[in-house]
């Protein structure tokens, strides 16, 4: 997540470097409105689509927007929503708070009736009032930061899962594997510590027990002593919460140190690198992963259709992206209008509703009720899902 | 597990630990002991040792393969080039300095200077990436009861005595040891005496920094993974390392790390508070040591003009 972070930085970075050297015009302005079936828009619904077209995260928001348009084209096909075609108009966040409160005004101006998308939580904050004053009902896809949670206005509703679902994930998984003594390892940075501190307590407030918590040094490559006690307390189960480096060297010298207990690794891990610099050690290890097209059974036909129409692989949340457009085609039609509150009921009454990514209902708090974290093992050499 | 086995695969763990310390601080401690440079370039140079190891082995492992064959020419080859790169780092860096005399805080930020143009230019190289150092070592040792020692983890044991043991030989019994401690005593009257000063403390750099690079090749074969700011932190250690000993002190310089190694392996295992206060023990007894006896263990005392 602080890797999204620090994207995030880059990207405005950026978008002031452009601003400075006098290139401000392209990404003040963006492309903006294009609407995607312009022969239906008398008479269609418009969705808009705040997504960042422009800086470093414009790969992401261009690959969730062909994830989005495919969602729309097979709705289209298929009749559409109540008797109209859906129509969408993309507004450039560009990742940037700054610009992605103008292009909320735009889509607002642009007269859509809900809104689908939001890959920069930075950016997706300071829409929330705007989108909400006007009733838009708004689906964030990607975005997953607390704060969206916390200052939700009653509009929006996440259907990518946050740090709560991983951690439920990992519950999950730890009492499927019969873990007794779960040891935790961590490295004191926010995003680490934090996975580690709320694992903790849902492992203990679930009757079990956490038989040490223990928290490295980035950059240490000496884990030996660790290893020793963890063995002396005979742990069976070790969680480590962060990235794929020092992870990768802890996993090769637990099995050095004749470890024989299960292992598992927060999504910091979740990288191909880390197969790769565990070697042999990595084998059987387990890794929490947010939901890939690549390790999903039911987007298989998705990412071959992608592949078809694109010529190139879907990206890390193009599963997803496609899944809150249905999502809002859904609700739209179970709510039988385009009255705003009537399409936000509509949406808190989702019950589970099937995505390429999971079943998605939601909880109070307008998140995920049941995460959507998946769970790989490495097996032969690569990740495989569980 | 019983008590009685914890300690001894801890203290196991914790000479490991600090044999790559101490070849490490054994680098700091020959290049201060003949100029007085406190040589922070030095961690960077253990680095650069492990990339270099790591491009031999990219070469040679497919002629010789990624086992020992493979694993010590890599080594060999790192040592005779990054001591190379150190005597570079010397005849650019410092040997203009010290033809003017000049003032020894201007040695010690070209010395920081040094270090960071060597990390940053490895990581410019690398992309910033991890590199896995991909060998053939199995985890096949030896176990008495619990306790369990990797053939890996002797080897490099047996191996880091082994280089201290020659570099012994080197500075006591050969003709070019005895210039360096002379040199050290008095460099004017050295010159006076015929020896050329300059080749010598080249010399003591090659010496030191194909230490350090075997140390960084052995961390790359050991931990499985190297990257660019590896040298920061033991950098660091081996510093400590080496003032603890008694900086200037060879002997000083091979006790000074393993006993950090013992100590930093000890503050895990403190009962009650957590592994996070792991530094702040270690460092906590070190600068009590170092109250007690300023100059090290094994340091001689003299007066510091910095």
């Amino acid at each position: 997540m602080s890797k999204k972070y620090l994207k995030k930085m880059a990207a405005t970075l950026l978008v002031l470097g452009l601003a400075v050297t006098g290139c401000g015009n392209q990404a003040a302005a963006p492309s903006g409105s294009s609407s995607s079936q312009p022969e239906a828009t008398g008479d269609a619904i418009k969705i808009g689509l705040p997504l960042p077209m422009t800086g470093s995260e414009a790969t992401y928001g261009k690959d969730m927007e062909n994830a989005i348009k495919m969602a729309v084209d097979e709705v289209n096909a298929n009749g559409g929503v109540n008797g109209k075609k859906i129509a969408t108009v993309t507004g450039d966040d560009a990742c940037d708070p700054q610009q992605a409160t103008a292009a909320a005004n735009k889509l607002v101006s642009a007269g859509v009736v809900a809104i689908v998308g939001g890959y920069c939580s930075g950016a997706v904050v300071p829409t929330l009032t705007i989108y909400n004053e006007k009733n838009l009902p708004y689906v964030v896809e990607a975005a997953n930061s607390s704060k969206i949670v916390a200052q939700n206005q009653g509009n929006t509703y996440l259907i990518n899962g946050t740090a709560v679902h991983q951690t439920q994930k990992a519950v999950e998984l730890f009492k499927k594997l019969g873990a007794k003594n779960v040891a935790i390892v961590e490295q004191g940075d926010a995003y680490s510590s934090d996975l580690a501190k709320q694992t903790e307590s849902a492992w203990k407030e679930a009757g079990n027990t956490v038989i040490s918590h223990d928290v490295t040094t980035k950059g240490e490559q000496d884990f030996s002593s660790l290893v020793t006690n963890l063995k002396s307390k005979n742990a069976d189960l070790v969680f480590w919460t962060a990235y794929y480096a020092d992870g990768a060297l802890l996993i090769k010298q637990l099995r050095q140190g004749g470890y024989k207990g299960a292992i598992v690794v927060g999504d910091g891990s979740s990288d191909p690198k880390l197969v790769q610099m565990a070697g042999p050690a990595g084998e059987g290890t387990y890794v929490l992963s947010p939901p890939v097209a690549e390790f999903l059974p039911a987007a298989k036909q998705f990412a071959d259709a992608y592949k078809a129409k694109f010529n190139q692989t879907p990206g890390a949340y193009a599963p997803l992206a496609y899944d809150g457009m249905k999502l809002m085609a859904d609700a739209l039609k179970r709510a039988g209008s385009t009255d705003g509150k009537a399409i936000i009921k509509a949406l808190a009454d989702t019950k589970d509703y099937a995505g390429l990514a999971g079943k998605v209902t939601f909880a109070t708090d307008k998140t995920l009720k049941e995460s959507n974290f998946i769970v790989l093992q490495i097996k032969g050499g690569k990740f495989v899902l569980q | 597990m019983s008590v009685f086995y914890i300690v001894i695969q801890q203290i196991v763990n914790g000479l490991i630990l600090g044999s790559f310390y101490s070849l490490v601080a054994l680098g700091y401690s020959m290049v201060y002991g003949i100029i007085k440079l406190l040589n922070f370039a030095h961690g960077d140079i253990y680095m650069a040792g492990a990339f270099v190891g790591f491009g031999a082995l990219g070469i040679f492992g497919s002629i010789l393969g990624v086992g020992w064959a493979g694993i010590t020419v890599a080594l060999l080859i790192s040592m005779i080039l990054v001591g190379i790169l150190g005597m570079l780092v010397h005849r650019l860096a410092y040997q203009p300095l010290l033809n003017k005399r000049a003032p020894r805080m201007s040695l010690l930020i070209t010395a920081v200077g040094v270090s960071f143009t060597l990390f940053n230019g490895v990581m410019v190289l690398t992309n910033g990436e991890y590199k896995a150092f991909t060998t053939s070592l199995g985890y096949e040792g030896i176990s008495i009861g619990p306790v369990n020692i990797t053939y890996t983890q002797i080897v490099m044991v047996v191996a880091t005595a082994v280089l201290m043991l020659c570099l012994y030989w080197f500075i006591n019994r050969t003709m070019y040891g005895k210039a360096m401690r002379a040199i050290a005593l008095d460099q004017d009257a050295c010159r006076l005496m015929g020896i050329n000063v300059t080749k010598t403390i080249s010399l003591t750099f090659f010496v030191g920094s194909a230490l350090a690079a075997a140390a960084g090749v052995m961390a790359g074969v050991y931990y499985g993974s190297i990257h660019f700011y590896m040298g920061f932190i033991i950098g660091l250690k081996a510093f400590t390392a080496a003032v603890i000993g008694g900086i200037g002190s060879i002997p000083g310089a091979m006790l000074g790390g393993l006993i950090l190694g013992l100590l930093e392996t000890a503050g895990t295992q403190l009962p009650f508070i957590g592994t996070a206060w792991k530094d702040v023990f270690t460092f906590g007894i070190l600068i009590l040591l170092l109250v007690l006896k300023p100059t090290g263990i094994l340091g001689k005392s003299e007066i510091e003009r910095m």
